[in-house]
């Protein structure tokens, strides 16, 4: 699927040229799966692209819920906006969802939380449509109190106080990831939230073994098992985030279990003001020893 | 009593294998009543493949040469068959036993060791369980029972997993 970078608008993709990409790589599942979607006069076609992506998020939906996914952002969301009322921020707190295909966590959260009533706005941002014509379908459906818009979470026609994104992160590498980060130096924003498949030696196996189980779309199986293959290190993202935005405290939460050896799947990218870190610390309770190094 | 144990349990794999075949089918939040109708869906195909059973084993029993032996012979394999499905069942039912102590961690650990492995094994746990249950059999009444019946319970994922797609792709055709 690929966008102008300036309109949005959808460009046409030519089902050869992406074969070719992963030709380069040698990828023979992704070629399969390329291989099956369906084409018109050599052309990915449009509606069937769509619905295929709508499908498949409705399984990775299934899959944040088997791993309780609303939850653990509310775990930490809730800290982070408490420790920025607590520091005398009295308007409406902006929270932005970055990338968030149809809007699950934006949904859970405006379902399940008391949040939309406590001046907490709720809204996703999606560059693609049809993921974003689905959530405001849901969310209406459920008549939820969050909004979805497509286009960019971080142009100046819009602010946010909180950004957050799930399995956004890893489609970034080296500059990108960099420029992605950079993004968050916007005055009013208070602090960001970045969950994403955390890598270790198992993962790609443990990744490999639930998506062939729970997944029924090729291109889900394949995607979810090379998100975890691609998925940045702890390391990495500390570094890049304390290079890219230095107005804020960045560090993991999260990472294990219980304190224990045993990683969770899923790791925190957080990035803080630094003036609201002690607040942040007294809001997480017993769950700051979750917090890893801030800086 | 041991066919009646084995007719229970049929009725819960039914359920789990509804709910199993609807998740990530709907992608609203609050989904009880979805969830509840396709429970209902997976009970009522289990029903439907106990009835096929039972009509099948009443008329294999009407025409077998052994009817005497036959109920005894049945009630042995059936019993056998226990041995495999009630630890599978206990396992799974434990598992999700696990997910009521509210502890998100705790939660997902079920799903990667025990629910995840569990939905993996079992077609193989089918096929152990009847398996075992006609590996002693004496008669082959008996063991063409337990392969019809094997047949119809792996058979009941399949039909529900393509009757919840379909009502999926319907869905997506609508809104997309």
């Amino acid at each position: 699927m690929q966008h102008d970078p300036y309109t949005l608008a959808r460009v046409p993709v030519r089902k050869w040229d992406v074969l070719e990409v992963f030709a380069k790589f040698g990828n023979r599942k992704a070629i399969r799966a390329v291989k099956a979607l369906p084409e018109r006069d050599g052309l990915l076609d449009e509606k069937e692209i769509d619905r295929l992506l709508v499908r498949t998020h409705w399984e990775m939906q299934r899959l944040g819920e088997e791993f309780y996914h609303g939850p653990r952002v509310y775990e930490l969301l809730r800290a982070v906006i408490d420790a920025i009322r607590r520091s005398g921020f009295k308007g409406e707190l902006k929270v932005v969802d970055v990338g968030c295909g149809i809007g699950y966590d934006m949904r859970w959260l405006a379902a399940r939380t008391p949040l939309a009533n406590e001046g907490v706005e709720l809204t996703g941002f999606d560059l693609n449509s049809a993921l974003i014509n689905e959530a405001n379908r849901l969310s209406k459906a459920e008549r939820l109190p969050c909004q979805f818009q497509h286009g960019d979470a971080f142009s100046l026609d819009h602010s946010g106080h909180i950004f957050l994104s799930t399995g956004v992160l890893h489609h970034f590498r080296g500059q990108e990831l960099r420029e992605f980060l950079e993004r968050h130096e916007r005055p009013e924003t208070q602090a960001f939230l970045h969950f994403d498949f955390q890598p270790w030696l198992l993962a790609p196996y443990g990744s490999w073994f639930f998506h062939f189980l729970r997944m029924r779309t090729a291109v889900a199986r394949h995607d979810g098992v090379l998100s975890a293959a691609r998925a940045h290190s702890a390391g990495t993202l500390t570094e890049e985030a304390r290079h890219a935005a230095p107005g804020f405290a960045s560090g993991i939460y999260g990472a294990k279990i219980w304190n224990t050896p045993a990683p969770r799947v899923f790791h925190t990218l957080l990035g803080i003001r630094r003036p609201l870190i002690e607040e942040l610390r007294k809001e997480l309770g017993r769950r700051v020893g979750r917090l890893g190094e801030l800086r | 009593m041991t066919l009646l144990w084995l007719y229970l349990l049929a009725l819960l794999d039914g359920l789990l294998c509804g709910g199993r075949v609807s998740m990530g089918r709907c992608a609203l939040i609050k989904k009880r009543a979805y969830y509840a109708r396709a429970l209902v869906r997976g009970w009522l195909g289990a029903q439907l493949i106990s009835t096929i059973a039972l009509v099948a084993l009443l008329l294999v029993n009407r025409f077998s040469p052994n009817q005497r032996d036959l109920v005894e012979d049945l009630e042995d394999a059936a019993e056998r068959m226990l041995w495999v499905f009630v630890p599978y069942a206990v396992a799974v039912v434990g598992s999700l036993a696990l997910r009521m102590i509210p502890s998100t961690d705790l939660r997902s650990a079920t799903s990667v060791f025990g629910l995840g492995p569990f939905t993996a094994i079992r077609p193989l746990v089918m096929v152990a369980g009847v398996g075992y249950g006609i590996w002693g059999s004496q008669l082959v009444e008996t063991r063409a029972l337990g392969l019809f019946i094997l047949g119809l319970m792996l058979s009941l994922e399949f039909f529900l997993n393509r009757s919840a797609g379909a009502r999926q792709r319907r869905e997506i055709r609508e809104v997309v």
